[in-house]
């Protein structure tokens, strides 16, 4: 009976370390620490240049709860889970990681780390949210692409109130090149008042065999267009085709085979048999004085 | 005799229809045979399901079959106008091993046999321990292939080293000679080997694979023929792989698909390429191991003294 419940009681102990093993333990002087990068605007637009670039591609767009599927999952930033942290803890677990979260220490400064807080904390609930990105717009977007003066001609709309569509300025036009796996970006340009933008192609860039190249133009993520694939123009430079394997090598296959070596391999085979029938004939020459 | 050349070719290769219109949208006649010619304009086909049908000429074409012998020579010759090349940038791999998984599936290996192995390096006592994925580094002077008695093992014009498990006579010449270990044997019968049987033999792929053999990593070539980047660059979580062609100047990440200059990303992180004192040119860079995000959580032992 006594072993039974000692028993019982292991396994309880036991299943509440598994659990404390699974929470993530803050020291307490890292838990109160305060934030000492004020919550203003410019501060959490950094932090969100920074949670694009570092965080994304795990915890997924804020409030699409769109992460990962990794274990333990890791917490959208809108989450409780990841708003019932203080700041001090936030910090801590940025700095430290753990499991599969990286250990940003090295890699992002301090004052970065706290203003990523920052960030995060534009969409605690119980805070004004500082940054708060617009819906996306429909949009339309035209170009071609002018070979004789290497320049790629832009337009684009956007669709107003009204539902009509207007001219649209001031926007980031981002233009790259199809390559073989992917699309190079290669520039960026702004719309005019007219809605316009010209870009200059680079002379440096390298399209194929002919010059050929895919011009790909695209706005930003907060307008909802198709990207423009422009048919290939004779824009680039031709595609450099630098022989790898040279015709004739020493030491390689049958095909490459330098000529003299060649040559001198079948001479010298040539020479021996000569040799041997010279010596054979010589032998023969012998037994027929010997007859006679 | 032309005749009998055009029977075979339709048997040999299977017909598909070209334009769905013929048939309303779908393509029943992917896999139908030749029953026999009417005129030169119509053709009569067997489909799958039993029917015959007749269909005009021009809309039939070859089914990309090769068979094995224009398999072998399409391989040798390799993709026109291309120069691959790898980058593994070792600050970002924290030994997910997906790479490897990926590759195994892909070339039927068995377990202990890779292609792509992720190495725990340190380079002398005092140094940071990190992790290397090892391909074979596809030089453009390479020491195995000329090595080969058989003319087994070869180079393509668009950078690969691949070779012909039907040519190989298990020497082991080409393993001697690489001095990056990056060839493997087939001592036993190959994983699976039972579901691969009567597969014709994919040079590019070297599946399915043959005991005796010699077997390497061939950057995908198969996949690469598709416009798809290979299997590991593509499997990898983390962000450790670029692959492109060098002659375009350009390189993509295949975790997240982003494209850059080949030349600026190698000059900006200071890449190297493995044991170039010994003159092969590997087309593999490493960008080094700097600023690294996770700790390292392997065992290195304590060989430097």
């Amino acid at each position: 009976m006594k072993k039974q419940i000692i028993l019982t009681l292991v396994i309880a102990l036991m299943s509440v370390f598994q659990g404390l093993a699974q929470e993530w333990l803050v020291p307490d002087d890292q838990k109160t620490l305060t934030n000492p990068s004020e919550y203003n605007l410019s501060n959490v637009k950094k932090g969100k240049d920074l949670y694009m670039k570092n965080c994304k591609s795990c915890h997924g767009d804020p409030g699409k709860h769109n992460g990962l599927p990794l274990v333990p999952a890791p917490p959208d930033v809108v989450s409780e889970k990841m708003q019932n942290n203080t700041d001090g803890e936030l910090h801590y677990k940025i700095t430290k990681g753990r499991g599969g979260m990286p250990q940003f220490e090295i890699t992002i400064s301090d004052d970065d780390r706290w203003r990523l807080i920052n960030f995060i904390r534009n969409f605690d609930p119980s805070r004004e949210q500082l940054l708060v990105d617009a819906p996306p717009k429909k949009a339309k977007l035209l170009a071609s692409v002018n070979e004789v003066e290497k320049k790629v001609e832009i337009f684009a709309e956007v669709e107003d109130a009204n539902g009509s569509f207007v001219t649209l300025t001031d926007a980031a036009v981002k233009i790259s090149a199809k390559k073989a796996f992917g699309n190079l970006p290669i520039g960026e340009v702004l719309t005019n008042a007219d809605g316009r933008a010209e870009y200059k192609i680079p002379e440096t860039l390298i399209g194929d065999e002919n010059g050929m190249v895919n011009i790909v133009v695209q706005l930003d993520e907060a307008y909802i267009t198709d990207n423009v694939v422009l048919d290939a123009a004779k824009v680039g430079q031709l595609k450099p085709q630098p022989k790898l394997i040279k015709k004739e090598i020493l030491w390689s296959t049958n095909e490459n085979i330098q000529t003299w070596l060649l040559l001198s391999y079948l001479g010298a085979v040539g020479a021996a048999w000569a040799a041997i029938a010279y010596v054979v004939f010589q032998i023969f020459k012998i037994w027929r004085l010997g007859k006679e | 005799m032309e005749k009998k050349s055009r029977r075979s070719f339709v048997k040999a290769l299977g017909v598909s229809i070209g334009a769905a219109g013929v048939v309303g949208g779908s393509s029943i006649l992917n896999s139908c045979t030749q029953v026999a010619s009417t005129n030169s304009d119509t053709i009569t086909l067997l489909t799958s399901s039993g029917e015959l049908m007749k269909v005009d000429k021009s809309q039939l074409k070859p089914a990309d079959l090769p068979s094995l012998s224009e398999n072998q020579k399409r391989g040798r010759e390799g993709l026109p106008g291309r120069k691959f090349v790898m980058v593994i940038d070792l600050s970002k791999c924290r030994n997910a091993r997906q790479c490897m998984k990926a590759c195994q599936n892909h070339h039927q290996l068995r377990p202990e046999q890779h292609h792509i192995n992720v190495l725990q390096m340190q380079d002398a006592e005092n140094t940071a321990p990190y992790y290397m994925p090892k391909p074979c580094q596809h030089c453009d002077n390479p020491p195995c292939t000329k090595v080969c008695p058989v003319n087994a093992t070869f180079k393509r014009e668009d950078g690969i080293v691949l070779i012909d498990n039907e040519r190989c006579i298990g020497c082991r010449f080409c393993i001697a000679a690489c001095p990056y270990s990056a060839r493997v044997f087939n001592w036993f019968e190959p994983r699976d080997a039972e579901k691969y049987e009567g597969v014709t033999y994919n040079i590019e792929a070297n599946v399915p694979q043959k005991k005796g053999t010699i077997s390497k990593c061939l950057f995908s070539a198969d996949r690469l023929r598709d416009g798809k980047l290979p299997s590991c660059v593509s499997a990898c979580p983390n962000g450790v792989y670029w692959f492109g062609d060098q002659n375009e100047d350009a390189v993509t990440n295949g975790t997240t698909h982003e494209t850059t200059s080949f030349s600026k990303l190698i000059k900006d992180n200071a890449a190297y390429t493995l044991m170039e004192e010994l003159g092969t040119k590997p087309r593999v860079y490493y960008l080094p191991p700097k600023d690294r995000a996770f700790p390292f959580q392997g065992e290195i032992d304590q060989h430097h003294s």
